[in-house]
């Protein structure tokens, strides 16, 4: 996938602001910053930021202003230093910036009924692999190192199943461990058979052709992992927080389910359960991300 | 990962990998970079003769049709690159098609060095993999040419590629996980694609091409003959119209099973079949559905250099079947194909008398197919003589207006049947003839064709039926007219009819109500999906084989088992009960063991597979959707 920043780590937009609407207002909370991380295409996303920004603005009476950063990293060292006051997160970046700056969990994405998801080991059915065991000294591609599905959750089943004694020792199982950088191009890269397994999110085989889908499937499917999230900044306003949140929780009522495709197009929100990131930040701590 | 969601909208990214039957089920690409798009759009458009240059001009200079990019390849560059497009400018300017070629092919190379420069220059790993992965989604632009002339080297890339990610390091979050770059093996790994980039693609000249292709250098002057897999270039969209037109088949309003109507399935499946037809249709899966959506149109289907304007096409130009290019640039508007059996004769201009011809000259010749059976033109004619139109509820069996019409459409009925001077004292309805489905079963000049040549008389063309036309637009056999209203602003003008603006108001609510329907468009829930309406009709298709196996009609029956295995498979990837595509696939499975049976003459194993494929047909049927 294309992530190409124009030259800018930042890209600002300003999204409509509807000041008219808006209760009397403490200094504090005049306006809201939202990051966005790109998944494809920046300029395709700032258009679907501006639509959404401006129903934000509408909702919530303050106007609200989106901005792309290069990824997880960058929008959170945004949540760190104030540019931004909100941002669409991963769960791993999340118990990372919960940790270190207090970052607040407000909303969990929902897809396919649930707000979480799995890992899996996917594999090519023509190459023989029926357990994970059958992979040992063969080559592997996993998304990214800082990826909960792409990554963390899969490699640990590997250490369930006492094959990998532990994070940082997969390079003594398998022959060679590759970070494809995204699931799309893991996934491509063992349908193509560059490497004979690659580790993704549950979904990760929708991105290969119709052909390739029925050349796949998968050996191995990790604890359910919770799903992306909306988070904010230690010390933002609580109220314009609440009314931040109230107001993404409208897009689960049918009038509003047609925006939920700006914002990276999940079923719908809930409140996020702090409780159901544990798990999340016990695997951070296994892999020595997290003290 | 942000990607978790990019999962879930099944965004594709694959230069499709053909092999064996091609199922008739696209797949969508993952957006293409500006000047990747511009670049695949010159190698389609060089091949076509004549060599559409506005059309090669416009890929390089506007973005190209459903881009995700706001910008032209050229002004990308501009804001992009240091590297100036002024030689490509000036070989396109000089319609230099070798020129253009080798331009645009070194161009790509050096954005691709470019961006691979940035990468191993950045400090930080994110603004590394970033350039990094802008030259990889560059790399696109030449992937199914290496991969077709030397499979060895697409790997060596490949792995290189993931070397490259692998190696460049990650900035972890808030330092948590942060790894430094591995230099050496970023350098290592850049060698190797840019050492087979640069000997292949950065030459001061390279060989003449008769085919314009992403073929590498070396393999071109090898003289090989290397097949290039048929792919359509950024901007095509043979994906079927959404919402999807309603399906209105005789026997199956009168209750009438289509798997008791073996010759119709066999039709039915062979519309949906993309085997009939030749290169390049068939390898792209091209099937007459792709163009007649459930019997009707395909507003949406668009081929770069084919397509003039979204649900057009121009069946006999240079793409699907050169010997018979007719080096005239006419796409037509897809016309549909409901009531089929009422609109003889057949082809815009009425020039097929007979269905059966029109169907062959379609497969051999517009679309380069082998000769078709005389079982294949029997079934296809048999299954599209189904067709009937859309239930209207505003409308008698004798094309009058029922009391469920609004006040405006019976006023415009009356205008409808008026006569016209500008008419030759004739009305609308003298050729849309109310109660024989609004058409009159001849050809017409009316002035919509611009004359060939001085003095032609070529204009004439088969009056349409007015009947469904509500779902149709645009209108007019070019597709000129984008709205009914419109139809009736031509008439109006350039026959002087003389209506008032509330006469034209009127007249088009009337052809409104002629063109309407009860219910247009098929219905689709959670569970009575897209993917259950496909399962049906596969396993309807696979039933002819009742028919076919006891006849041992291997040629028939292989033809819908490559057919129907494959796009079971392929259609698999639609389903929204994830957790049953594996039951699905293994079906697909089971009928492509019957072929192979049949392949070998083993008639009882070829029995035992279709016996054992009903059974578990029927067994998944509740959880295919």
């Amino acid at each position: 996938m294309a992530i190409h920043l124009n030259r800018r780590t930042m890209l600002a937009l300003a999204g409509a602001g509807a000041v008219s609407l808006a209760t009397p207002l403490a200094a504090q909370d005049t306006e809201l910053r939202l990051a966005f991380i790109p998944q494809e295409n920046p300029e395709k996303l700032l258009g679907d930021i501006e639509a959404i920004t401006g129903w934000l603005s509408e909702q919530i009476g303050v106007p609200v202003e989106g901005f792309v950063t290069i990824d997880h990293a960058a929008a959170v060292e945004a949540l760190r230093n104030g540019d931004a006051d909100i941002s669409f997160m991963g769960a791993l970046p999340f118990v990372l910036a919960a940790a270190e700056i207090g970052a607040v969990p407000l909303l969990s994405e929902v897809y396919r009924g649930a707000p979480s998801y799995t890992g899996r080991i996917f594999v090519r059915r023509d190459n023989g692999i029926d357990g994970l065991a059958d992979l040992r000294g063969r080559d592997i591609a996993f998304a990214d190192p800082i990826s909960e599905s792409g990554y963390l959750y899969p490699l640990a089943e590997f250490v369930e199943a006492g094959l990998v004694e532990g994070p940082g020792a997969a390079e003594e199982f398998f022959g060679r461990v590759f970070f494809a950088g995204g699931y799309q191009q893991a996934m491509q890269a063992m349908a193509e058979g560059l490497v004979d397994a690659a580790g993704a999110s549950q979904y990760a085989d929708l991105l290969l052709t119709p052909e390739q889908q029925a050349e796949v499937t998968w050996i191995a499917e990790s604890e359910p992992i919770p799903s992306h999230l909306v988070i904010a900044r230690a010390g933002l306003d609580a109220a314009l927080r609440d009314r931040f949140a109230d107001a993404m929780m409208q897009l689960n009522e049918p009038e509003n389910r047609d925006k939920l495709r700006y914002l990276y197009g999940p079923d719908g929100y809930v409140r996020a359960d702090p409780a159901a990131y544990d798990g999340v930040r016990d695997m951070a701590r296994r892999y020595g991300l997290l003290e | 990962m942000r990607d978790f969601m990019g999962v879930l909208l099944a965004t594709l990214a694959s230069v499709l990998v053909l092999s064996g039957p091609v199922a008739a089920t696209p797949a969508k690409e993952a957006p293409w970079l500006p000047e990747a798009a511009a670049y695949r759009l010159t190698l389609f458009l060089g091949n076509l003769e004549p060599l559409p240059w506005d059309d090669v001009e416009t890929a390089w200079t506007e973005p190209y049709r459903g881009s995700e990019f706001s910008t032209g390849a050229v002004e990308w560059l501009d804001r992009e690159s240091d590297i100036a497009p002024d030689g490509l400018l000036d070989a396109m300017t000089r319609e230099d098609r070798q020129a253009v070629f080798a331009e645009a092919t070194r161009l790509i190379v050096l954005r691709i060095e470019e961006e691979l420069d940035r990468a191993l220059a950045a400090e930080e790993p994110a603004t590394a993999q970033q350039a990094m992965r802008t030259a990889r989604e560059l790399y696109r632009a030449f992937e199914n040419g290496i991969a077709a002339a030397d499979p060895e080297a697409a790997r060596r890339i490949g792995l290189a590629w993931l070397e490259l990610n692998s190696s460049t390091g990650s900035a972890g979050v808030l330092g948590a996980g942060a790894t430094s770059a591995d230099r050496d093996t970023m350098a290592a790994a850049r060698a190797t694609i840019s050492g087979y980039l640069v000997e292949n693609y950065l030459l001061d000249s390279f060989a003449p091409r008769q085919t314009l292709s992403a073929l590498p250098e070396t393999a071109v002057l090898s003289g090989r003959a290397i097949e290039v897999p048929p792919n359509l270039p950024p901007g095509s969209d043979i994906f079927d119209q959404d919402p999807l037109p309603r399906l209105v088949l005789n026997f199956e309003e009168q209750g009438i099973d289509e798997t008791d109507l073996p010759l119709v399935a066999y039709g039915d499946m062979l519309f949906d079949s993309a085997q009939v037809f030749g290169s390049p249709a068939r390898d792209l899966g091209l099937a007459c559905s792709t163009c007649h959506n459930r019997s009707d149109v395909n507003q949406r289907l668009f081929i770069p250099g084919a397509s003039h304007q979204p649900g057009a096409i121009d069946v006999d130009g240079a793409f699907f079947n050169p010997i018979f290019n007719d080096r005239r640039d006419d796409p037509i508007d897809i016309p549909s194909l409901r009531g089929l059996r009422f609109t003889g004769p057949y082809g815009r201009d009425g020039r097929f008398a007979s269905l059966r011809d029109f169907t062959r000259n379609v497969i051999v010749n517009e679309f380069g197919g082998d000769e078709p059976t005389p079982f294949m033109l029997d079934a296809l004619v048999a299954y599209m003589l189904e067709f009937d139109f859309l239930p209207n509820s505003m409308l008698t069996t004798d094309g009058r207006l029922t009391d469920a019409t609004p006040e405006a459409a019976l006023r415009g009925e009356e205008i409808f049947n008026r006569p016209f001077t500008g008419l030759g004292d004739r009305s609308c309805a003298s050729c849309h003839v109310p109660d024989a489905n609004f058409l009159d079963r001849q050809a017409h000049d009316i002035g919509s064709v611009a004359p060939a040549y001085e003095g032609a008389r070529a204009g004439a063309l088969d009056t349409p039926t007015l009947l469904g036309t509500t779902y149709t637009a645009p209108y007019f056999h070019d597709g000129s007219l984008p709205t009914l209203a419109a139809v009736v602003d031509w008439f109006d003008e350039t026959k002087s009819l003389g209506l008032t603006g509330a006469e034209r108001a009127d007249l088009t609510a009337y052809l409104e109500a002629v063109g309407a329907a009860d219910e247009p468009y098929e219905a689709f829930d959670a569970e009575n999906t897209a993917f259950r309406l496909a399962f049906s009709e596969l396993t309807t298709f696979a039933s002819t084989l009742d028919t076919l196996l006891p006849l041992r009609d291997a040629k028939h029956i292989l033809l819908l088992t490559d057919t129907v295995a494959a796009d079971l498979a392929a259609d698999a990837s639609t389903m929204s009960n994830l957790a049953a595509r594996p039951e699905v696939y293994a079906l697909a499975e089971r009928l492509a063991e019957v072929g192979a049976a049949v392949r070998v003459e083993d008639w009882a194993a070829a029995e035992a597979s279709w016996t054992a494929f009903k059974s578990e047909a029927d067994a998944i049927e509740e959880r295919a959707f």
